[in-house]
C-alpha cells in the first residue's frame, strides 16, 4: 500500500541572477512499513525534496500524493490540518515546545485534535514508554539530554498515528550513544508497529540501519537500493 | 573607538532601534510641546498684564489699597514724578486717579473702577490703547465737549452699548466674505432686529442655522453683525472728595479688548482733568503712579531704589501686586519638569528591555571581546554609550519636531476657540503662541542623557557578569 | 493544553522581559488612575463648591433675566407652581431669592454692594450662609488679652499681630493661621476662642435687618447695631431706598465678594425694591445631582413651567467654570495619552523581540499541524496577560493610594493654600473614588496590546513554514 507517491516532481528557484533546478524530475514511491533514508550532500536537493514531501513547499511541476491526496490541492489551513493527521515530523533540533513537559509535548497534537483526556493520557504513556522515557514524562526539554529530546520528538510525531514519519537529520546533533539509542527505538517501532520512517540524512549510522537508501545528487535520484 | 563602535551598534538591528527611537521622539515631542503651549499662555498672560494692565511698578499712599479711599492722595505728586523720572531704570511714569463707582445705561448698570488718566503719559507706560477695537474710537485723541470714557469690551456688552444686528449693510458685507445665499436668506429673517446681548444673538442664529453652517460662518456673522453706536453714552456715578454723590454723562470714546473679561468689566478710563473736576480734586492730584521700567530683570532693584527715595509712599512691583503671575510661571515649570521625568521614566522601561536583549543577544561577542582583552570598564562604557545614543537620537528628533511645530505656530498661534470663554475669564488668551526657553531645552537634553545612562546600568551589569569561557560555549 | 495555559507558561520563558514590560504597563496605569482620581475629585469638589454655594443645580427665572439682570425681569412667586415643583421626586426644597445692586452708605462713605434677599432657613439647602457667620475675631482687645495669658506659647503670640482684625467663621482656620499643631489644639484653642468670640445676630423673615460682609463692614466702619442705608433703582423705575440695622456679620471666602455683600430677608428686600412677591430666581435643591438625573428632572419640570419662565441648569449658569474645567480635563487627558503612547511603543518593542526570537518555533508548530489561527491566539493571549499583569498591579497600588486619599485629601499649606482660599476654595486635593475610569485604563491597554499584535499576526499568517524552519 502506497503511503507516498512522488511523480515527476521538479522544483525550480528563480533568483535574480540564476535559475536553480533544485529538484529535477524525481519520481519515487513509498510503501507502508518502509525504513528509508534519502542521502546526498548539501545542495543536492534532498532538503527541498523533503520539504515538498512534508507539504511545506510546493513543487514547480509534478504531483505529490500522500495517501492518495494531492498535497498541492489543499489550501493553507486544510494543508496544516492534513499534515497534523497524516505526517509526523522530527526535525534536527528545536522540535519541542520549551515550556511544556515531555508528556505535554506529546499530548499537544492530540489536544489539537480534540481527543478525549483519557485517550490522550493513555496514548502518551504508551508512546513515551515505547521510546524508553516513561520515567521522564514530567520533565521540560531543558532538563533532557539531546538524545532524550529527540526521542520525545519521535513519540510526539507518532501521537496522531501518521501515515509516515519524516525525519530531517534527526541525529545530526547527537553523540554516538544517543544516536544508537534513537535509531534502535525507531527501528523497533518500525519492526513492531509497522511505522513508516523516511529519513533525510548524512549520518552513516542511519544509512547503515536503513533498509532502503535513495541517493540524490544535483536534484536527481542517482540510486535507489533496497537491502534486506 | 568605543564611541564609534557603540554608535554603529545602535544601527545593527534597525527595526528594533527605530521602535525605541520613535518612542523617545514621541515622548519628548509630546512633553516639550505641551510645555511650550502652557509656557506660551502664561508668558502672554504676564505680558498682557504688565503691558496693558498693571505696569511694572505702582506707587501710592500706604493705606490706599485697603479700600481705595478717595482721600488718600499722593502728596506732592509733581515732585514725586520728578524723583521717579530721575531714578535709573525708569522708562516712563503716568499718574492716575482711582475711584469706585457705578456705570449706568438705560439697559443695565454695574459697579466699576474709574481711572482718571493722562492719555499721553499713559501711552508711554501701558499699551492698552493699542487694543482699541477699530471703528470704536481713538484713545482720547480728538477734542470733544463731552466727557469721554474708554471702556472694555466685556463692559460694553454688559451695558448693551455693543449690540448685534442684521441689516442690509451687514448682509452685503457677509456676501462679500463669501457667505452662501441660503445662509443669508435665513439670516435675513432677523433684519431690523437689534439684539441686545451676544447671547441672545447667538441663540437666535443657532435656531436657524445648521451646526455646520454655524461652524463655518459663525465667526464672520458675529463680526459683521457687531455694532456700536458711535455716540453711545453712559452715566458714571461716584462720590467726590466731599463724600457727595456726583456723576456725569460720558460718551464712549473707544472700546478696548484685551481678552481679559475681569479687567474689561471693571476698568473704565476717563481723562484725569475731567474726573478731577467732577470729584472736586486738584488737577494735579493723583492716587497712583504707574511706572514702566526698561528691563524686567531689574524689577526688584529699581523698586528698591524708588522705595528708598520715597519713604512716605508704598512702592510695589508687579510680583508683589499680582503674586499669582510670578507663581504661575514657577508652578508650571515645576509641574512640567515632573511631567517630563514621568515620560522619561516610562521610556526607560522600553530602553532597558531593548538593551537587555542587546546584551543577551551578543553574549558570544561580548565573551570574545572580554577574552581578547577589553576590560570591564570599557564593556560597561560601550553598553552605556549605546543606550545614551539610542536615547539621544530619539530625544534630538523629538526636540527638532517640537521646534518645527513651535516655529510653524509662531505666526498664527493655536486657537483654542472652544475654551475661549473659560480662558479669557481667567485672563488667559485663547489664541496661544507656544514658546520654550533655551534653558528648558538644555534641561531636557540633560534629562535624556541621564535616562540613557540609568537605563543601561542593569543590562550593563548583566554583560559584566558574563564569564568569557561560558559565553563562548553558548550553542 | 489549552491556549490560556500555553500562553501563561510562555510568559515565564523570559521572565525579565515579561516583568519589565508589565512593569511599564503598571507604571502607566498607576499614574493614569491616580491622576484621574485627583482630577475627577477636584472637579467634583470645585463644581460642588461653586454650584452648591451659589447657583445650585437648577433655577427658575424670568425668561429674560439671565441676559438682562434687571429688577424689571423678575417674576411673581407662585405657590401653586412651587408645590408642583416640590412634588418632583428629585426636588428637596425651593430657595427663593431676590438679587440686585445698590449703593450702601454709612453717611459719609458709599459703596456699591450686591444685595441678596434670601430666606435664611431655605438657604441652608444651598449657600449655607449660617455657616458663614463670623464666630471669632482677633480684635485689638482680644489680642491684648491673649498676650497676657500665660498658657499661650510665645510663638503663637508673635503671630497674633499679623491677623489683627481678622474674622473667622470657624475655629479650624483660626488654628491654622496661628500655627497651632493638632496635638496642642484641644488645650489652646478653647482659650483663644474664648477671648476672640464674636457675638453675632440673626436676620429673620419679616423683620427688617441686614447682614453685611466682614470687609464691607470694616470699610464702612459699621458694626452690629449700626444703621446702613441702601439706595437703588426699584421695580418699574421707582426709587428704592431703605435704612436697616446691621444684625450680623458674615465672612465670605472670596474677598472680592466679601467687601460688597449684604443679605436682607427676602420679603424686606422685595419691599425695598418695590417688588413685593417678585423673585429674581427660584433655585432648587436636588437629591441626586448626577448629570443623568438632573437631565431627567429638567425634562419633567419643563412641562410644568409657564412660558414667561425659564429653567436654567448649572452648566448654563456656570458656563465659564465649565469651560475652564473642560480645558483642564482635556489637557490632562492629552498628557495621559502621551504617557500611554510611550508605553505602547515599549510594548510593541517587546512584541517585535518576541516574534523575531520565536520564528523557528512558529515554523515547527505549524509544520507539525498547529493551525496558524491557534498560534496567533496563543500569542495574543500572552501579550494580553502581560498587559493584565500590569493593569492589576497598577490598579492595586493605585487603589491603595486612592482609597486612602478619598478619606484623607491632601491639604496644601503656605502660598498655594492662600491662593486657593482667595478663590474661595479650601486648599485641598480631593480624590475621586474607584469608578468607571478604571475600566477605561484596561480598555486602553487592551487596545494598545491588540494594535501591537498586528505585527506578529502579519508575520504568522504570512509565514512560509519552510523559511521559518531555516531561521
Amino acid at each position: 500500500m502506497k503511503v507516498l507517491e512522488i511523480k515527476n516532481v521538479h522544483k525550480v528557484y528563480n533568483s535574480s541572477e540564476v535559475k536553480v533546478h533544485a529538484v529535477n524530475d524525481i519520481s519515487l514511491d513509498f510503501n507502508k512499513g518502509e525504513f528509508a533514508a534519502i542521502v546526498g550532500p548539501s545542495g543536492s536537493g534532498k532538503t527541498t525534496l523533503l520539504n515538498m514531501i512534508g507539504g511545506l513547499d510546493k513543487p514547480s511541476s509534478g504531483v505529490i500524493l500522500v495517501d492518495n491526496t494531492n498535497l498541492a490541492e489543499l489550501k493553507s489551513s486544510g494543508l496544516i490540518d492534513f499534515r497534523m493527521r497524516n505526517i509526523g515530523f522530527v526535525f534536527q533540533s528545536y522540535n519541542l515546545i520549551p515550556v511544556l513537559t515531555a508528556k505535554e509535548n506529546v499530548e499537544f497534537i492530540m489536544g489539537l485534535q480534540n481527543r478525549s483526556r483519557k485517550e490522550r493520557e493513555e496514548r502518551t504513556r504508551e508512546l513515551l514508554k515505547a521510546v524508553g522515557l516513561e520515567d521522564r514524562i514530567n520533565s521540560k526539554p531543558s532538563k533532557l539530554s539531546g538524545g532524550q529530546q529527540q526521542r520525545v520528538a519521535v513519540a510526539r510525531a507518532l501521537a496522531s498515528k501518521p501515515k509516515f514519519v519524516l525525519a530531517d537529520e534527526p541525529t545530526a546533533n547527537l553523540d554516538s550513544k544517543s544516536t544508537e539509542t534513537l535509531l534502535d527505538i525507531m527501528e523497533q517501532l518500525n519492526r513492531e508497529e509497522g511505522i513508516t520512517f523516511i529519513f533525510s540524512t548524512h549520518d552513516a549510522r542511519v544509512v547503515k540501519k536503513a533498509r532502503r537508501v535513495i541517493t540524490i545528487e544535483d536534484g536527481k535520484v542517482i540510486s535507489d537500493e533496497r537491502k534486506h | 573607538m568605543i564611541w564609534k563602535t557603540a554608535w554603529k551598534n545602535v544601527w545593527r538591528n534597525k527595526i528594533r532601534s527605530l521602535v525605541v527611537i520613535i518612542s523617545v521622539t514621541i515622548g519628548i515631542f509630546g512633553g516639550v510641546f505641551a510645555v511650550a503651549i502652557m509656557n506660551g499662555a502664561i508668558e502672554q498672560r504676564v505680558d498682557a498684564a504688565l503691558n496693558e494692565e498693571i505696569a511694572h511698578i505702582q506707587i501710592n499712599d500706604p493705606g490706599f489699597r485697603d479700600n481705595y479711599d478717595i482721600q488718600l492722595l499722593v502728596n506732592n505728586p509733581v515732585e514725586v514724578i520728578d524723583t521717579i523720572l530721575e531714578t535709573p531704570g525708569v522708562e516712563a511714569v503716568s499718574s492716575r486717579l482711582v475711584l469706585t463707582g457705578m456705570a449706568n445705561t438705560a439697559a443695565s448698570s454695574t459697579g466699576v473702577q474709574i481711572l482718571g488718566i493722562d492719555p499721553e503719559a499713559e501711552k508711554r507706560v501701558l499699551q492698552l490703547y493699542k487694543t482699541t477695537i477699530p471703528g470704536t474710537g481713538d484713545f482720547f485723541e480728538h477734542e470733544s465737549r463731552h466727557n469721554l470714557a474708554y471702556v472694555g469690551h466685556a463692559l460694553a456688552k454688559e451695558l448693551k452699548i455693543v449690540r448685534y444686528r442684521i441689516d442690509k449693510d451687514v448682509l452685503d458685507s457677509l456676501a462679500a466674505r463669501g457667505v452662501p445665499a441660503e445662509v443669508m436668506d435665513k439670516l435675513a429673517l432677523f433684519t431690523g432686529i437689534r439684539f441686545k446681548s451676544e447671547k441672545s444673538f447667538k441663540k437666535a442664529v443657532k435656531k436657524v442655522l445648521s451646526a455646520k453652517e454655524q461652524h463655518d460662518y459663525g465667526t464672520a456673522i458675529r463680526e459683521e453683525a457687531w455694532s456700536f453706536r458711535k455716540r453711545s453714552k453712559m452715566t458714571l456715578t461716584f462720590l467726590d472728595s466731599q463724600q457727595m454723590q456726583t456723576g456725569a454723562v460720558f460718551r464712549i470714546a473707544g472700546i478696548y479688548d484685551i481678552k481679559n473679561t475681569m479687567y474689561e468689566m471693571s476698568q473704565v478710563l476717563v481723562k484725569k482733568e475731567d474726573l478731577a473736576v467732577l470729584a472736586n480734586l486738584d488737577p494735579d492730584a493723583c492716587h497712583q503712579l504707574y511706572i514702566r521700567i526698561d528691563d524686567l530683570e531689574n524689577t526688584e532693584e529699581v523698586a528698591g531704589a524708588l522705595a528708598k527715595k520715597l519713604p512716605g509712599l508704598e512702592v510695589m512691583h508687579w510680583k508683589e501686586i499680582q503674586p499669582d503671575l510670578a507663581m504661575m510661571t514657577e508652578m508650571v515649570q515645576k509641574f512640567y519638569a515632573i511631567f517630563m521625568v514621568i515620560i522619561l521614566a516610562a521610556l526607560a522601561f522600553g530602553i532597558v528591555n531593548t538593551m537587555l536583549m542587546v546584551v543577551l543577544e551578543r553574549t558570544k561577542e561580548l565573551g570574545m571581546l572580554t577574552a581578547i582583552g577589553m576590560n570591564k570598564k570599557r564593556v560597561f562604557n560601550m553598553i552605556m554609550l549605546e543606550s545614551v545614543f539610542l536615547s539621544l537620537v530619539g530625544g534630538v528628533a523629538g526636540m527638532l519636531v517640537s521646534q518645527l511645530l513651535i516655529a510653524a505656530t509662531a505666526k498664527n498661534g493655536i486657537n483654542f476657540a472652544n475654551y475661549a470663554e473659560g480662558l479669557e475669564a481667567m485672563g488667559y488668551p485663547a489664541h496661544i503662541y507656544p514658546v520654550i526657553s533655551t534653558s528648558f531645552f538644555v534641561i531636557v537634553v540633560m534629562l535624556i542623557i541621564i535616562t540613557g545612562i540609568l537605563s543601561s546600568i542593569y543590562p550593563a551589569m548583566k554583560a559584566l557578569k558574563l564569564d568569557p569561557a561560558e559565553a563562548l560555549r553558548t550553542e | 493544553m489549552n491556549n490560556l495555559r500555553l500562553a501563561w507558561r510562555n510568559l515565564w520563558r523570559n521572565r525579565r522581559r515579561t516583568l519589565i514590560t508589565s512593569a511599564s504597563v503598571f507604571f502607566a496605569v498607576f499614574f493614569a488612575l491616580v491622576m484621574r482620581s485627583m482630577q475627577l475629585g477636584s472637579y467634583d469638589y470645585m463644581y460642588k463648591n461653586v454650584i452648591e454655594s451659589y447657583t445650585g443645580y437648577i433655577q427658575l427665572q424670568h425668561k429674560d433675566y439671565w441676559d438682562e439682570r434687571t429688577v424689571d425681569n423678575t417674576f411673581p412667586f407662585d405657590p401653586v407652581l412651587e408645590r408642583q415643583v416640590l412634588e418632583d421626586e428629585n426636588v428637596i426644597a425651593t430657595i427663593p431669592r431676590f438679587e440686585s445692586f445698590a449703593l450702601a452708605s454709612n453717611g459719609p462713605k458709599t459703596k456699591g454692594v450686591l444685595v441678596m434677599g434670601v430666606d435664611p432657613e431655605k438657604e441652608e439647602h444651598l449657600s449655607r450662609i449660617l455657616d458663614k457667620m463670623v464666630m471669632y475675631r482677633l480684635t485689638p482687645e482680644a489680642i491684648r488679652e491673649i498676650e497676657q495669658d500665660d498658657r499661650v506659647p510665645d510663638k503663637v503670640k508673635e503671630l497674633l499681630p499679623l491677623f489683627e482684625h481678622t474674622a473667622y467663621t470657624n475655629a479650624g482656620r483660626l488654628q491654622l493661621d496661628l500655627g497651632i499643631p493638632d496635638k496642642e489644639a484641644p488645650v489652646l484653642m478653647p482659650v483663644i476662642e474664648e477671648y476672640s468670640r464674636f457675638e453675632n445676630g440673626r436676620i429673620r423673615m419679616g423683620e427688617p435687618g441686614v447682614w453685611v460682609g466682614d470687609k464691607l463692614s470694616r470699610y464702612l466702619e459699621l458694626g452690629i447695631g449700626d444703621t446702613i442705608v441702601l439706595i437703588s433703582q426699584g421695580y418699574h423705575a421707582t426709587t428704592a431706598a431703605g435704612k436697616y440695622e446691621i444684625k450680623g456679620i458674615v465672612k465670605l471666602p472670596l474677598p472680592d465678594l466679601d467687601n460688597k455683600i449684604a443679605y436682607l430677608p427676602l420679603d424686606i428686600c422685595q419691599g425695598l425694591y418695590n417688588a413685593e412677591h417678585m423673585l429674581t430666581s427660584l433655585a432648587l435643591a436636588v437629591d441626586d445631582n448626577q448629570d443623568k438625573t438632573i437631565g431627567a428632572t429638567l425634562e419633567r419640570l419643563s412641562s410644568m413651567i409657564p412660558d414667561n419662565l425659564r429653567l436654567m441648569d448649572w452648566r448654563e449658569m456656570n458656563e465659564v467654570m465649565v469651560s475652564q474645567m473642560e480645558a483642564d480635563n482635556k489637557s490632562g487627558m492629552i498628557m495621559l495619552g502621551i504617557l500611554y503612547l510611550v508605553i505602547a511603543f515599549g510594548v510593541f518593542g517587546t512584541v517585535l523581540m518576541l516574534t523575531a526570537e520565536r520564528k523557528r518555533e512558529f515554523g515547527v508548530l505549524v509544520a507539525i499541524g498547529m493551525q496558524k489561527k491557534k498560534l496567533a491566539s496563543v500569542m495574543t493571549l500572552e501579550m494580553l496577560l502581560v498587559g493584565l499583569l500590569g493593569i492589576l498591579a497598577g490598579a492595586l497600588v493605585a487603589s491603595v493610594m486612592i482609597l486612602y486619599g478619598v478619606d484623607h485629601p491632601i491639604v496644601f499649606k503656605g502660598e498655594m493654600a492662600k491662593m486657593w482660599e482667595d478663590y474661595g476654595f479650601e486648599p485641598k486635593m480631593a480624590f475621586w473614588h474607584i469608578d468607571t475610569y478604571y475600566i477605561w485604563q484596561a480598555v486602553i491597554v487592551g487596545i494598545m496590546v491588540l494594535i501591537a499584535m498586528g505585527y506578529p499576526m502579519r508575520k504568522i499568517f504570512g509565514m512560509k513554514v519552510v523559511n521559518a524552519l531555516r531561521a
